[in-house]
């Protein structure tokens, strides 16, 4: 009996040594260009997704009419599961769709994975595509290449409740140090409510410290990448954001797993008395229980009258390198990234178009703009143009610190030693 | 009736008795408290005093989950994929203990040895070579994809548990049968197979639990056809860590219970006495 | 000789047709009943197997199975990135110690409750199996959603009723453990309760009573005459046991959120489907389910010699 087990495993030892590569998807271009046929078309799914669907829906109609023969489908996916979605689709190119809506930070992963296609050419033909801001259009170059068209921006600032300063006499933080201390005084009035709503998994919110101390995710250009998240003015910024969390603010218990989304709800909700929001949260604070009782600021810097750099995030519109339906997909995508649709998407959900000339029209219409327009003046940054970006913020590197530093697993040193090592392996992994 | 009914004392009994109602209590207890929140209207499930009963009965939350886009449709997809899992891996596993059991050649015992070792597997960390092999066999966004690995996965466990029972049919009677002039189809059919029955109904309720229960095959095979999406992923879209609608998901859970509960039901007979011939002596 | 069989029914004095002038030769039929299942297995297991075994000594991420780059032989690399990781350590042994508090909590309760059902009469057995049978059925993603919600920190009745305010049980990583701890031993009792109470039923009765005239207390009873005639039983349950809660993903999945904080929940086969799946390091995922395949064979082994030693024939 013995024999026949050894025989067994010997079997299986030899089948796996002998040679043969597991499958890989032929994502390259394909050769058709089908000028008639069904577009399908990913879109995220916003909270309250219903004025954006009709933006969506006109800018469709618009272009069904003057492409005949095509049909559009759109389907919203849920933004919490698009990576895994869009990366099956990467991995099918049969059932993949043939544009997609993708954060832009999520640009140069794609395109090392050889999802996206190539619209330099098509693109120098469009005219409006010049107009877009320069940040912008970095998040959809990659190498010099362009892979898709802006289609908002989103920055955040600080929300806060008008009615709680009034009552308790606050003046609005005018510097960091200021921010926390208010923070920990409302929490100390009123203790059922959080000073500031923090998230130990809300990294956009916690970038902001960082930057506005001096220190960086990381540093080097284009081709190589270096950590900087554990040099001295970094862990300053780490600091001053995990002194927040507590029983003096917003205890580690309830805010060390939240993430932004729950940060603004709790701001919507009557919970916070402070959250940091973006512009696309407007919407839905507008439908909270705190309307009419909030205002925005930007976000206090370091020293007074800064204004801390806010992560300049957002989305593009991309065409997929496997579509069959080129022209029509890049054409499509003109259509629903055009300022035209952009001024009536901000209208519906107050998404910032990425045209310089299309945002000043509309801070001028809308004043609650005014704080968030002043921020990307200010200077907003990015994140580290690398393909391992995508891998870094999929495996919760900068959360996971966070989390270490809230719970008391580790220190802000070693923690942020850590997260370094992790981010370099990702960067020279990418080479 | 009572192992040892008499030489137990009375107050020993009745503190046993007790024990077990209390247990029986507790452990029913989730059960009882998912169903009643599903039925709970929203208010008093948010409510600062969460009571044990409710006296407003709502079908809200069943509205809610009913109403959720193509929720039907997943649950059909879920009945699909279990009752052809359970039937094909009944059929296959039965012959296929059939012949490990009843006949000796060479190799036998290596066979049975690797479906030993096949139970051993960890499923989950196939999903990514078993992807590429839906691709190819033209089955993902199907529900084949699901139903195939989870009739393969379901064998080994199936193959080994009927091996007793298939045992436990006496030589005398296949004997009795040739002589009779039964051809070996028949014999296999018309007698063999309605005596291992009780074995088939055990092995049934595990496939189905498993093939019930997967949500992560669904969520990395079904990608662009969500229409043939399965009840799992319909529980998830109510459960979102920071704040369930845990209306939602007790309504979505107490219908994904009552199948597996109606299938347990139904085999509970069997199944006893089928766990039970799996040990007897 | 027949000896105690538990998995096989029938002692060994019924094996197969002893080879005669009479009887038939096996022929063509076994393979031909074990076609099918030789197919799917061979396909669907034995094959995927293969090719995890092959991506983990690859470079395998996102950007090679997209057609982004081509795929690279890394050797043995896969391996020393994994093993020089401390967080592997420390889940693989969070995985073998949570794993060995599972089994021994669902075979202590699953015994105990199993002699209480020889103890009493026909209303309590039969509540007690319904509720177990109950708790059984229950789909694991169900159960862990239900459990999460007794112990939610603003709704669940636990807190109320311990008076615990708003505490958070996920939080910590003992008691996010433990959380999970209860509800896959509430979901697995049954099955060890069910199998040991009909493997005790098997046990004739006058042993019983001759130990129970002897003045033997119910401990005793246990320990030195039913154990031992349960051992086969007790064996098959417990190796179960053991590989499936050494494999628990769902449970931990969505009780942990995907793992706790900072990871800190992590169990092997979660930790494989974040590192593939979440992170697209397929090669790492895959690297890490061929290191539980091994553990598991092992104790596969260890489980074979039992049944050997037991003079069990295969």
């Amino acid at each position: 009996m013995k024999l026949s087990v050894r025989t067994a495993v010997a079997v299986t030892a030899l089948a796996v040594v002998t040679a043969c590569a597991p499958q890989t998807s032929d994502n390259s271009s394909s050769e058709k260009d089908d000028k008639t046929g069904t577009l399908r078309v990913w879109l995220f799914q916003e909270v309250s997704n219903a004025p954006k669907e009709k933006v969506v829906d006109a800018a469709v109609a618009s272009f069904e009419k003057t492409h005949d023969g095509a049909d559009v489908q759109i389907e919203y996916i849920p933004v919490e599961t698009r990576a895994q979605r869009i990366k099956a689709a990467f991995n099918d190119p049969k059932s993949a769709p043939d544009v997609i809506e993708y954060g832009n930070t999520d640009t140069a992963g794609y395109v090392k994975d050889g999802g996206l296609a190539d619209v330099t050419e098509e693109f120098a033909d469009w005219s409006e595509a010049k107009d877009n801001d320069p940040t912008a259009k970095q998040s959809v170059t990659v190498d010099g290449k362009i892979y898709g068209a802006p289609y908002f921006v989103g920055v955040r600032a600080l929300y806060y409740r008008t009615d709680i300063f009034d009552e308790l006499g606050l003046e609005v933080p005018k510097t960091q140090a200021g921010l926390i201390s208010t923070a920990k005084e409302i929490r100390a009035a009123k203790p059922d409510l959080y000073g500031l709503a923090v998230g130990g998994a809300y990294t956009y919110g916690a970038m902001p410290f960082i930057w506005s101390n001096g220190g960086e995710i990381a540093n080097g250009t284009g081709g190589s990448y270096a950590s900087a998240i554990d040099s001295a003015a970094a862990q300053k910024g780490i600091e001053a954001y995990t002194s927040l969390f507590g029983d003096d603010n917003c205890p580690a218990a309830k805010c060390a797993g939240m993430g932004g989304n729950d940060t603004v709800t709790a701001f919507a909700s009557g919970k916070a008395a402070m959250a940091i929001g973006g512009d696309f949260s407007h919407a839905a604070i507008e439908a909270g229980s705190v309307k009419g009782k909030y205002a925005v600021v930007p976000l206090p810097g370091v020293k007074s009258g800064e204004i801390a750099p806010a992560f300049a995030g957002g989305n593009n519109i991309g065409v997929l390198k496997s579509t069959s339906h080129r022209t029509l997909a890049v054409d499509l995508v003109e259509e629903l990234a055009s300022k035209k649709t952009q001024g009536e998407l901000f209208d519906a959900m107050g998404f910032l178009p990425t045209y310089t000339d299309v945002r000043a029209d509309v801070a001028e219409k809308e004043p609650f703009v005014k704080p968030f327009v002043q921020t990307l003046a200010a200077g907003a940054k990015f994140v580290p143009a690398s393909p391992a970006w995508a891998q870094i913020d999929s495996s919760l590197v900068l959360p996971t610190m966070f989390q270490e530093i809230v719970s008391g697993k580790k220190d802000v040193a070693a923690a942020s030693k850590d997260a370094a090592a992790k981010m370099d392996d990702a960067f020279s992994s990418v080479g | 009736m009572s192992l040892m009914g008499g030489f137990v004392r009375r107050p020993w009994r009745l503190a046993a008795e007790v024990s077990a109602l209390l247990i029986a209590a507790v452990v029913a207890f989730p059960l009882y408290w998912m169903v009643l929140n599903a039925f709970k209207p929203a208010g008093e499930i948010e409510s600062t005093e969460p009571r044990p009963w409710t006296s407003e009965p709502s079908l809200d939350s069943f509205r809610r989950v009913f109403g959720q886009q193509e929720f039907g449709r997943y649950f059909v997809n879920s009945i699909v994929v279990v009752c052809s899992v359970v039937l094909a891996s009944a059929l296959i596993a039965f012959l296929a203990a059939t012949a490990v059991t009843r006949f000796r050649f060479r190799f036998r015992t290596t066979l049975l040895i690797m479906f030993l070792v096949a139970q051993m597997v960890p499923v989950e960390a196939l999903t990514i070579p078993l992807f590429f092999q839906m691709r190819d066999l033209g089955q993902l966004n199907t529900l084949g994809s699901l139903i195939l690995p989870h009739i393969a996965f379901s064998l080994p466990f199936a193959i080994w548990m009927l091996r007793g029972f298939v045992k436990a049919v006496p030589e005398a009677l296949e004997e009795a049968a040739y002589i009779d002039g039964a051809s070996r189809a028949r014999f296999l059919w018309q007698i063999l197979f309605p005596l291992v029955l009780p074995g088939l109904a055990a092995t049934s309720v595990f496939s189905f639990i498993s093939a019930w229960n997967d949500f992560l095959f669904a969520k990395s095979f079904i990608i662009s056809d969500t229409s043939q999406s399965t009840l799992p992923m319909a529980l998830l879209v109510f459960y979102k860590p920071d704040e369930p609608d845990w209306g939602g998901v007790m309504a979505a859970s107490t219908v994904m219970t009552i199948p597996v509960l109606i299938f347990f039901v139904l085999v509970q007979r069997r199944l006893v006495s089928g766990l039970g011939g799996a040990v007897k002596d | 000789m027949t000896t105690h069989d538990a998995l096989t029914g029938r002692g060994t004095a019924t094996e197969a047709p002893p080879a005669g002038p009479r009887r038939r030769g096996p022929g063509w039929t076994p393979w031909l009943y074990l076609a099918p299942a030789l197919v799917l297995l061979g396909g669907l297991l034995v094959y995927p197997i293969y090719q995890l075994g092959l991506m983990s000594l690859l470079e395998y991420t996102q950007a090679q199975v997209s057609g982004g780059e081509p795929t690279t032989f890394q050797g043995l690399g896969n391996y020393t990135m994994l093993f020089t990781d401390e967080q592997f350590w420390q889940v693989l042994l969070a995985t073998v110690v949570f794993a060995a508090a599972c089994v021994v909590s669902t075979l202590a309760v699953g015994c105990a409750l199993a002699v209480l059902l020889t103890r009493v009469r026909a209303v309590p057995r039969l509540a007690l199996m319904l509720a177990a049978l109950g708790a059984w059925a229950t789909p694991a993603v169900t159960g862990s959603t239900v459990w999460l919600m007794l112990f939610d920190p603003d709704f669940g009745p636990v807190n109320r009723v311990l008076g615990t305010g708003d505490h958070s049980w996920t939080y910590g990583r003992f008691s996010a453990f433990a959380l999970v701890l209860l509800e896959v031993v509430w979901c697995s009792f049954p099955f060890v309760m069910v199998t040991v109470y009909a493997g005790i039923r098997a046990v004739p009765s006058e042993v019983l009573e001759a130990a129970s005239l002897d003045g033997a207390s119910q401990w005793r009873i246990w320990r030195s005459v039913l154990a031992p005639m349960l051992r086969p039983i007790l064996v098959v349950v417990t190796i179960q046991s053991v590989i499936w809660d050494f494999k628990l993903f769902t449970q931990i999945y969505v009780m942990t959120n995907g793992g706790g904080i900072a990871g800190q929940n992590l169990v092997l086969n979660v930790y494989a489907y974040q590192k593939a799946f979440a992170s697209s390091q397929y090669s790492l995922g895959s690297a890490i389910g061929v290191v539980m395949l091994v553990i598991l064979m092992a104790v596969t082994l260890v489980y074979l010699r039992l049944l050997r030693r037991q003079g069990e024939e295969l």
